[in-house]
């Protein structure tokens, strides 16, 4: 390994194996750049979620990783090898597709046995690990059959199975429970999370367009959007403290308020002017010249009706019942603000004039992009 | 994302394409080459190489002065174009029938398309013989019906029976690109049409039909050759009557040796139909088939 | 739904019917009919006999048989293995590579089978490849003819194969050869079976280049039909057309029946 190589390479690659960076991978078709620069490293046992909207570019960045696509520039490692070169047969790697592919002519053993025949593993330890990859997934007593005959979940499990019988370092699942129904996938998610605390040693990259999926599952979040990186973080900074507008209103819902800056206060939040009504928001990242406009995000669910801290006064221009909750979409000087409450015995009429308020600390500050995601409740997800 | 990745101009396949994996090209092109485009090659060669030696044009020249030549060249294009819009005509209406009008049976016609396709052509001119044959069922139906010695029906020897029993053969060929084209049709797109009124030929002409022209177009122009190259059906009516390019090459090379000859026609016949075919697979790539 | 009312419906049904009957199984069955009759000269035929099947099973027609079988099997293999092998080549090729194998192993379809014919009897009746006047010219020709198509099937076979498949060989370690013998050749196991039923069908009813160039001692079928019904035996010609017609027949379904296994497992 040269010089230039081992600074490139994360720093761990000494003892532990380091399990997948990426440094500023670019993948092109043609001149229509997908991926563009990403920097990414994933820890031997943490699962990292890539998380965006279709044509983002996170599906690009898992093929790089497994290496059916080949990186205009920028190097891929794998346990600290520099793999940018390498076939995808000689990467070592577990991967798990959307549409499972598994091998329709072979029955449910075969398909899991196919990495290690390939690899040539003696016949005595396939059997065993056969075995014990179908075990782990809870498909043992399905080793017989062909896959036709299993259900959507049986076979995502069993393309689980495959992958994890080579026994590899890292594992790339893209959007493996996208073709199951509501119901299956979230048992699936739980079966993918106790997978995930049982493979110590494996890192795992998952790609996904699903909030939920990501926040469940995912020890740090990639956001990706527009080929590009936007954010990184744990599920809790990423929804806590969002550093985009597009990251807040992608994980999670997001009210994004139109506001210049005011002064700092003594408590250390930021003053926040949204039309003529004075907010304080949580000072952290915020952007820093006083008068410039920024974006105030804060959560539908943070959203109080009635009086108290960082109150405005608006409009109730609709009314939804959602069982638990009411959402009130509210017009607030010149905006529409919404707010998940608690289901109201009496809601407010539609034209009523209404009071709410939210706590300095879920506001947060961002700095403004070009196009604002001006979509209430970040475009009706939840 | 998944558009993306399956656009027509992939990113290379880490690995995929090393040296080695080029060199499994060359086999099958080596095989090709000897087999195919070599013979083709001394065929063209051969075309420019009168029997009495030396290279010249005499072949063409004498070729072209000559009447039988001019003959075979009309005949077979003018049987070719009437057979291919009989094809068209009979083939979309067929389509047409199976493909929007619900009929019992209607997996037994594909079926026996499919069956009808895996026979050789001459076996149509065969049984034309027997039903318009001067002797046949035709002709047998019209002297017991009026009593008259000899039947109507004489046309078998003449271009007209090969431009039947053409029709006959390569309808087929029309209808599957065309029942392909039909099954992709949304059929709740007539379903709204006639409910807002558009009676069932309009709804063909203003519909369907405008779907229907690429798969038409390919399905016309693979006919359009095919009919270029009949030889067997020609062959079989045995009319001296009837000579066309394909025709016209087996008489001048089996039965008459003239090799040169019989070469420089083939080459005007490849000439024909590459060029048409070459149009073909433009139109049938456009089409999508 | 196009015709809505019960009688249109019957009416466009019956108008099918009239069009469809006549002008494509009439032609099967008066074949059929002819080869059990021993004259037609009216309406019907008459004089029902098996002699042209006794006829056309023993002797010279049972040799034109086995010559159109031997002929058909050895060129449909051949066939598809080149074909096979070329469109595999031409999957893993680049876009320009693989429009150019694609324009060459079509070209035979454009190109007359007379012409064929021609230019495979010109290139081996001089050395160093002296094939003329044995049976493995009419192979060759046949091959050459069929190849085009089976290279057709196949590559079309190839492009419906799902990437998912081969790449998750690939992930999972699998070497090139590896997918393709224990993975992509399986998958294709129906469309090949397919295509050499196709190949079987073309090469067992070829007349026009085989009319350029067989050798006396080697008559397929259909040359043995245009010879008996040049001479006017028409009957006899039926008879043996019957015949190609069950073999081919026989064999599709044989093949259809391995291929719904092969898409069964």
């Amino acid at each position: 390994m040269t010089a230039a190589m081992s600074e490139t390479a994360p720093a761990t690659a000494g003892t532990r194996p380091a399990g997948i960076h990426l440094d500023r991978v670019s993948v092109a078709y043609g001149k229509h750049t997908v991926l563009d620069g990403l920097d990414l490293t994933v820890a031997p046992g943490e699962l990292m979620a890539l998380l965006g909207p279709s044509g983002s570019g996170k599906t690009t960045a898992l093929r790089a990783v497994a290496g059916f696509v080949r990186p205009v520039s920028g190097r891929v490692y794998l346990g600290g090898r520099d793999v940018t070169a390498l076939p995808p047969h000689r990467r070592g790697i577990g991967m798990v597709v959307q549409s499972y592919a598994l091998f329709p002519h072979m029955r449910v053993a075969e398909n899991v046995a196919f990495g290690l025949r390939a690899r040539k593993t003696p016949r005595r330890d396939i059997a065993e690990r056969v075995a014990e990859a179908l075990e782990m997934t809870g498909m043992a007593a399905y080793a017989r059959r062909y896959p036709r005959e299993l259900s959507g979940g049986q076979q995502q499990r069993v393309a689980i199975a495959r992958a994890l019988a080579i026994r590899p370092s890292v594992l790339l699942l893209d959007e493996p429970l996208s073709a199951l129904d509501a119901r299956l996938r979230s048992g699936m998610l739980a079966e993918l999370a106790r997978l995930h605390r049982e493979l110590a040693d494996v890192s795992i990259l998952y790609v996904t367009h699903d909030q939920i999926e990501a926040l469940t599952l995912a020890d740090r979040i990639a956001v990706m959007d527009n080929a590009r990186l936007q954010d990184c973080g744990t599920p809790q900074e990423l929804y806590r403290r969002p550093r985009t507008e597009f990251t807040a209103s992608f994980v999670g819902n997001a009210n994004l308020l139109p506001v210049t800056l005011a002064e700092t206060g003594p408590d250390g939040t930021v003053g926040a002017d949204l039309g003529g009504t004075r907010l304080r928001a949580h000072g952290a990242g915020a952007p820093a010249a006083r008068g410039a406009a920024a974006t105030l995000c804060v959560r539908p669910h943070l959203v109080g009706l009635g009086p108290g801290p960082n109150a405005l006064r608006g409009t109730v221009a609709e009314v939804q019942w959602r069982g638990a909750t009411h959402r009130l979409l509210v017009d607030v000087a010149g905006t529409r603000l919404t707010a998940d409450v608690r289901e109201l015995r009496t809601p407010p009429a539609l034209g009523a004039q209404v009071e709410l308020h939210f706590a300095a600390e879920d506001a947060v500050l961002l700095p403004v992009t070009s196009a604002p995601e001006a979509v209430p409740g970040g475009g009706g997800r939840g | 994302m998944a558009e993306v990745l399956k656009s027509p101009a992939p990113a290379r396949s880490a690995g995929g394409r090393s040296l080695p994996s080029r060199l499994w090209v060359l086999p099958p092109v080596v095989a090709l080459g000897v087999f195919f485009l070599h013979p083709l090659a001394l065929v063209v060669q051969q075309s420019f190489t009168p029997d009495e030696g030396g290279t010249s044009v005499e072949p063409y020249t004498e070729l072209f002065a000559s009447e039988v030549f001019h003959e075979a060249l009309t005949t077979t294009v003018w049987i070719a174009l009437a057979a291919t819009a009989g094809c068209l005509l009979l083939g979309f209406l067929l389509a047409l029938v199976i493909a929007f009008v619900p009929l019992p049976g209607g997996k037994a016609v594909s079926t026996f398309i499919d069956v009808f396709l895996s026979f050789p052509s001459f076996l149509i001119t065969l049984a034309l013989l027997f039903l318009y044959g001067n002797t046949g069922v035709a002709n047998g139906l019209w002297t017991s019906a009026t009593g008259a010695a000899t039947g109507p029906f004489d046309f078998l020897t003449t271009p007209w029976g090969v431009v039947l029993a053409e029709i006959t053969y390569f309808t087929p060929f029309v209808m599957r690109p065309l029942l392909a084209a039909f099954s992709q049709l949304d059929t709740a797109q007539l379903d709204v049409a006639s409910s807002l009124g558009a009676g069932p030929l309009r709804i063909v002409r203003r519909i369907i039909l405008p779907e229907a022209l690429p798969a038409l177009a390919a399905g016309g122009s693979l006919v359009l050759v095919m009919c270029l190259n009949e030889f067997g059906i020609v062959l079989f009516t045995g009319a001296k009557g009837v000579t066309t390019l394909p025709m016209l090459v087996y008489s001048k090379a089996i039965l008459e040796s003239d090799y040169p000859s019989a070469c420089a026609v083939a080459v005007v016949n490849i000439c024909l139909s590459v060029g048409l075919y070459g149009l073909y697979r433009v139109v049938s790539r456009r089409a999508g088939a | 739904m196009l015709v809505h009312s019960r009688a249109a419906r019957w009416a466009v049904r019956i108008l099918f019917l009239l069009l469809f009957l006549p002008l494509f199984v009439l032609p099967l069955l008066v074949i059929v009919a002819a080869s059990l009759s021993s004259s037609w000269s009216g309406v019907l035929p008459s004089g029902p006999t098996g002699a042209h099947y006794t006829a056309a099973v023993r002797g010279d027609a049972l040799t034109a048989l086995t010559t159109s079988l031997i002929t058909a099997v050895t060129a449909s293999l051949l066939a598809l293995a080149a074909g096979t092998w070329a469109a595999l080549a031409a999957s893993g090729a680049g876009r320009r590579t693989r429009r150019l194998l694609d324009a060459l192993f079509m070209l035979p379809v454009a190109v007359p089978s007379v012409v064929v014919g021609l230019a495979v009897l010109v290139a081996f009746s001089k050395p160093p490849l002296l094939l003329n006047g044995t049976p493995s010219i009419v192979i060759v020709a046949h091959t050459v003819l069929v190849t085009a198509f089976a290279y057709q099937s196949v590559a079309a076979a190839l492009a419906r194969l799902d990437p998912a498949y081969e790449q998750a060989a690939a992930g999972l370690g699998a070497r090139p050869a590896y997918v393709l013998w224990r993975v992509r050749l399986p998958l294709l196991l129906p469309s090949l079976t397919a295509a050499a039923g196709l190949c079987f069908a073309l090469s067992m009813g070829e007349l026009s280049a085989t009319m350029m160039l067989y050798p006396p001692d080697w008559l397929p079928l259909p040359v043995r039909i245009f010879s008996a019904t040049d001479r006017g035996s028409l009957f006899t010609g039926s008879a043996v057309a019957v015949v190609l017609m069950g073999t081919t027949l026989l064999v599709l379904l044989a093949v259809s029946r391995l291929r719904t296994r092969a898409t069964f497992r």
